[in-house]
């Protein structure tokens, strides 16, 4: 298979493969199901992974469907956690500012293409067998090392923040401590269960040191065997 | 596949993106059209280095710096949206219109 | 084009002669270990049999699309995976210099294809399953890539043929000890199966198969059992030398070698136990994580000696 600007064969994947970039980011945006949403969002990451594959930029490519599928991954837990209708079984429109943005899209596009039809570009097109596997490793390690381990420094203190901001245990207390249903009535008690003080989670904490925040609100339903509930056993045979 | 055809696929995903960041109430669903903006970036920066860089590795990087961007911006986004979650019990937009003062 | 389609058809008998071995491998674990199941080279004929006659049952308003996805997608992808395996040198189905890498999108496509596997059944129980494993099934890819990065140094390539070839001398599994047992631990979680089996565990009546019933249930075992061939291939290339060896030819080697890493991952299966999700977090990110980045500390020394 040819690589860059080679055979037909690698037009026509590049021309299927954009098709598919687009029609699924169209639909990310159409869909009532949240969940086909997001993973009609990796479907067209993993699309451009495949243009980037193409284009000799191996490691890209596959680091990009590598990175996107557990990104999509983590926000379908999102979806499913905070969104009241993940799986668009009663249909609705949540949109806002819908022509305005229809607008801003298409003039975004329109502009871009403009000036990308508009303009001359160098043709410095990349060489036959070169390997750009090698080259991007030397480079990362080498001319490039303090970009490269400002961007890994950078994602450890992203690390630390997210668990800052998203951690129930608090220096003044939990979190949700504060937190209760809106009341019946303005200023009333609110509707069903009282909101314990303290949250009611006293036993658990600790956990840092990691990214996926999504674990604490899951925990809360493998959590009731710690409260003596009982009714998932644990060890196995 | 030439790299007018490849900026102008990058224009349509960043256009899609932009729509979506500007027309979701969900934030989860902001979020999903910052990633396709940034989608569009990614095929960008490799098209740029695939033809107008006679694959210096500095293109690669930039992709891969693209990349790192957007987990930071997917972590952060929704350690906020946990945050915000748990002190106003807001999962769309909307709910958040008091943070303007 | 016609040697890829030769190929690919090879490849498709090998993994379903992999998984019928898997299948009767683990029913006679079962059996031995524990008393239940069905061992004999026939009882997995005997299973789908009554797998693919039985009524399929609906739940209410399930994500058709994909439920289909799902188990299509999981048997893609062990497929997939066993194809980036060396046969011989430089005698790969799909020949790529980032190989491991490759691995590594599929593993994390994997997680995703579990999740959707719980989510389309439109049920409690089954998505309780996908979150209790993308809880753990995300963490877990972590040691798995560093040990992956821990064998490339000596091979100084992402591409497992070159890492076959840098076996020549040791096999890896000598020379980075940390490295197999950790990545067995990846094949536990992979192939949804004892300590890490938090997808389709038995508390949850099933987890994510509990809905799963006729032609979609054997469908789902059957990929479970391609992941399980498909792993423990990848796992022989990088670690036990994949088709190097003294008399026999070189596939007979890779195959030999897959049917033991397969009777190691199903025996742990076993006789390993399942911790409670938070243990098995904790477990996951302050004990195995730091014990992949010795690992990789020890390849990188060895590699500047």
């Amino acid at each position: 298979m040819g690589r860059i600007g080679g055979t037909g064969m690698t037009d026509l994947l590049f021309y299927a493969l954009s098709a598919l970039a687009i029609w699924s980011g169209w639909r990310v945006f159409r869909v009532d199901s949240m969940i086909r949403a997001t993973f009609a969002l990796m479907v067209s990451f993993t699309s451009v992974g495949g243009i980037a594959v193409l284009m000799a930029a191996d490691y890209i490519g596959v680091a990009t469907v590598f990175m996107m599928a557990v990104e999509m991954m983590v926000m379908g837990l999102f979806m499913v956690m905070f969104m009241m209708n993940p799986a668009g079984l009663n249909p609705m429109q949540m949109v806002h500012q819908y022509k305005f943005s229809i607008a801003a899209g298409v003039l975004g596009f329109v502009g871009l293409a403009t000036a990308v039809l508009l303009t001359n570009f160098p043709d410095n097109p990349l060489p036959e067998n070169r390997d750009t596997l090698r080259d991007l490793g030397i480079e990362l390690l080498g001319g490039s090392m303090l970009i490269f381990e400002t961007a890994g420094v950078t994602l450890l203190a992203t690390m630390v923040g997210a668990v800052a901001l998203s951690s129930r245990r608090g220096r003044f207390g939990d979190s949700d401590a504060g937190a209760a249903p809106p009341g019946l009535h303005p200023g009333g008690e609110p509707a069903g269960r009282k909101v314990e003080k303290g949250g009611g989670h006293g036993g658990h904490g600790g956990h840092g040191g990691h990214k996926m925040n999504m674990e604490k609100t899951k925990q809360d339903s493998s959590d009731d065997p710690h409260k003596g509930h009982g009714n998932m056993s644990e060890t196995e045979a | 596949m030439t790299l007018t055809a490849i900026l102008i696929v990058a224009a349509a995903l960043f256009g899609i993106g932009l729509f979506g960041a500007l027309s979701q109430k969900s934030f989860v669903m902001l979020m999903m059209g910052l990633e396709m903006m940034l989608n569009g970036t990614l095929l960008a920066a490799v098209g740029f280095w695939a033809f107008t860089l006679e694959g210096a590795p500095k293109g690669q990087l930039l992709a891969i710096l693209v990349m790192a961007v957007m987990a930071v911006e997917l972590a952060i986004g929704f350690a906020l949206v946990v945050a915000v979650y748990r002190k106003r019990e807001a999962d769309v937009i909307e709910g958040i219109g008091t943070m303007k003062q | 084009m016609m040697t890829f389609a030769l190929a690919f058809a090879i490849l498709i008998l090998v993994l379903a002669l992999g998984i019928w071995f898997a299948a009767v491998l683990d029913g006679v674990f079962s059996r031995q270990l524990s008393g239940h199941g069905t061992a004999g080279l026939l009882a997995p004929f005997h299973a789908s049999a009554v797998y693919l006659t039985q009524q399929r049952l609906r739940t209410e308003a399930p994500d058709q699309l994909n439920w289909f996805l799902s188990i299509a997608g999981y048997l893609s992808v062990a497929a997939i995976g066993l194809a980036v395996v060396p046969f011989g040198p430089d005698l790969a189905v799909i020949g790529l210099d980032t190989s491991v890498v490759f691995w590594g999108a599929c593993e994390s496509l994997i997680v995703v294809l579990v999740f959707l596997h719980g989510w389309s059944p439109n049920a409690p129980l089954s998505l309780i399953g996908a979150y209790r494993y993308v809880a753990i099934g995300l963490p877990i890819m972590l040691p798995s890539m560093f040990v992956l990065i821990a064998v490339a140094i000596p091979a100084q390539s992402l591409d497992l043929r070159d890492i076959v070839a840098s076996q020549e001398s040791v096999w890896n599994v000598i020379r980075q000890p940390l490295g197999l047992p950790l990545f067995l631990l990846l094949g536990l979680s992979l192939t949804l199966r004892g300590p890490f089996d938090y997808a389709d565990s038995d508390d949850l009546a099933g987890g994510t198969s509990a809905e799963d019933s006729g032609a979609n249930r054997a469908g789902w075992q059957v990929a479970r059992l391609a992941m399980l061939v498909g792993f423990s291939a990848v796992a022989s290339t990088a670690f036990l030398g994949g088709y190097l060896g003294p008399v026999l030819p070189g596939f007979v080697w890779v195959i030999i070698k897959t049917l033991v890493v397969m009777a190691i991952v199903i025996g742990l299966s076993h006789l390993l136990v399942r911790l409670p999700v938070a243990r098995m977090l904790g477990l996951i990110w302050k004990i195995l994580l730091p014990i992949s980045f010795l690992d990789l500390l020890w390849a990188g020394l060895v590699a500047l000696a």
